[in-house]
């Protein structure tokens, strides 16, 4: 139960990857070399949110941003970067790994978390659909943390429905012309690049914007019930000029290619980081659970409580599975990569949501007070049903891809 | 896969969308996109998956719904970034 199986990738994944759009050299190890080393790694990770993380994630949370103290922390551990190959100046890590340093961050801040996600989001898009000269540009220093990026998709009208795009690219001599707004943007308050979607002549681009664009202003976002440090904002285009040498991908694939690369990778971070959520109610219920005295019993003596934890660690080793079988399919580069995440992502975050709101109950009136981590879990853990494609997104996606497959399970 | 042969390839990209999609009456030339039989997720799992069957890589180049709008087009496109 306690051993992690995101730990135990199988002996045809690596480490070392180069990232997705750039085929790895596979580096064959053995099964326990690698359990070895995600091991090592997940140790370290957990190590930085002890140190790191822990101590000051109630304070980000009351004054609602991160310090560019710990964003650089992450920086210096080259976390922001860890998926981009080393040409880049990344680490090169396989997806096993970067599931790993989600999980163990999102124990600790979900909000931290999602500047990691974030990030992925845009370089990951960025690897697989940049130019040769794009990626040279922006992906070092993006790798390094040097700066942090958005993935500005969300607008005011259009959430769930990314097909109605308002925002709007026209072209001028040299370019394009932005105008529109964006919505709900992680990371907007202190990201130095934006991703920004919308539309050019009916077909959906997507193009880089730097921070200090004339006719563009940054309107932060506060008194969210979760994620409350994570920086959101809304973005205002106010003819804004782009260069045409930032249009990433081709117009007409925005949606279809550039976005969903980046979502994808949003939903293993997501899935990951409930699962460290999940993590983090399943220990501090048990150590209640243990320690806790109603009369002469501990709380963990009582049934109804018991069953309440039975739930949380059943929930927390079937997300870990769905967890590792999702990365494990990226590293592995397999079509059914996608619908795992969806799969991953929908359980573990509805999870989350389960255990937050158990681990609550447990610790009682000590559960609902700011100097609880439960009473941040359970106002965290609900974001992660929103985020990179709600609950019932991924409910019609899931549901279509099996009764598609009528009749052919078994053949 | 090392021969790239033309029919082989049609069949193994057959079979894999036959086992993704629900379509009985699939015809190699039948547009997958414009019929609306397919969402924008199944378009990035056959991107994903002929990457990996025939150890070749989509980039921002191959871009084209030309390339992908059906299973001849899939086929043809698989050929041309082999060198057939």
């Amino acid at each position: 139960m306690v051993k992690s199986v995101l730990e135990n990738s199988g002996p045809e994944s690596r480490l070392q990857a180069d990232g997705r759009g750039h085929r790895p050299k596979v580096e064959l190890r053995s099964q326990q070399e690698l359990a070895d080393a995600h091991k090592a790694r997940h140790k370290e990770f957990k190590t930085f949110v002890t140190l790191n993380v822990e101590p000051h994630v109630e304070v980000w949370d009351r004054e609602q941003r991160i310090p560019d103290s710990a964003i650089s922390k992450l920086a210096k551990c080259g976390y922001l970067g860890c998926s981009l190959p080393p040409e880049y100046d990344g680490r090169g890590w396989d997806v096993a790994t970067f599931g790993l340093l989600n999980e163990a961050l999102g124990r600790g801040s979900s909000a931290l978390t999602g500047v990691l996600t974030v990030q992925a989001m845009v370089t990951m898009a960025l690897l697989k659909w940049g130019t040769g000269e794009q990626k040279r540009k922006w992906l070092p220093p993006l790798a390094k943390g040097e700066m942090i990026a958005a993935f500005a998709l969300t607008e005011p009208g259009a959430g769930s429905d990314l097909q109605a795009l308002a925002t709007e690219f026209t072209r001028n001599s040299d370019g394009f012309i932005l105008n529109g707004t964006k919505r709900w943007i992680s990371c907007a308050q202190f990201a130095a690049v934006f991703l920004v979607f919308g539309k050019l002549e009916q077909r959906p681009v997507a193009c880089l914007v730097p921070r200090d664009s004339p006719g563009l202003r940054v309107e932060p976002i506060i008194d969210l019930m979760g994620f409350r440090a994570a920086g959101l904002g809304q973005l205002h285009f106010d003819n804004v000029e782009v260069p045409s040498a930032n249009l990433v991908g081709k117009p007409g694939f925005a949606l279809s290619h550039v976005a969903a690369v980046g979502l994808h990778y949003g939903r293993i971070s997501t899935a990951c980081s409930a699962l460290g959520l999940l993590r983090g109610c399943f220990e501090e219920s048990i150590a209640h659970a243990a320690k806790r005295k109603i009369g002469d019993r501990t709380v963990g003596e009582i049934g109804m409580i018991r069953s309440l934890i039975a739930r949380m660690g059943t929930d927390l080793e079937a997300g870990r599975v769905l967890c590792h079988n999702a990365c494990r399919a990226e590293d592995d580069h397999l079509p059914e990569v996608f619908e795992k995440t969806l799969m991953a992502k929908y359980f573990t975050s509805r999870a989350a949501v389960r255990a937050a709101s158990d681990a609550v109950q447990i610790r009682g009136a000590l559960g609902c007070h700011g100097s609880s981590p439960t009473s941040r879990y359970y106002r965290d853990a609900k974001i992660m049903e929103i985020i990179e494609g709600t609950t019932q997104i991924h409910e019609d996606l899931l549901g279509k891809i099996f009764v598609d497959r009528a009749g052919k399970f078994g053949k | 896969m090392t021969a790239i042969d033309e029919k082989e390839i049609k069949e193994t990209v057959r079979s894999f969308i036959l086992s993704s999609i629900n379509l009985p009456d699939f015809k190699d030339d039948d547009n997958l996109f414009e019929s609306g039989i397919v969402n924008s997720l199944f378009a990035v799992q056959l991107m994903t998956y002929i990457e990996k069957t025939f150890a070749l890589e989509v980039g921002m180049d191959d871009l084209d719904i030309e390339n992908f709008k059906s299973l001849n087009a899939t086929t043809a496109f698989v050929l041309k970034k082999n060198g057939g």
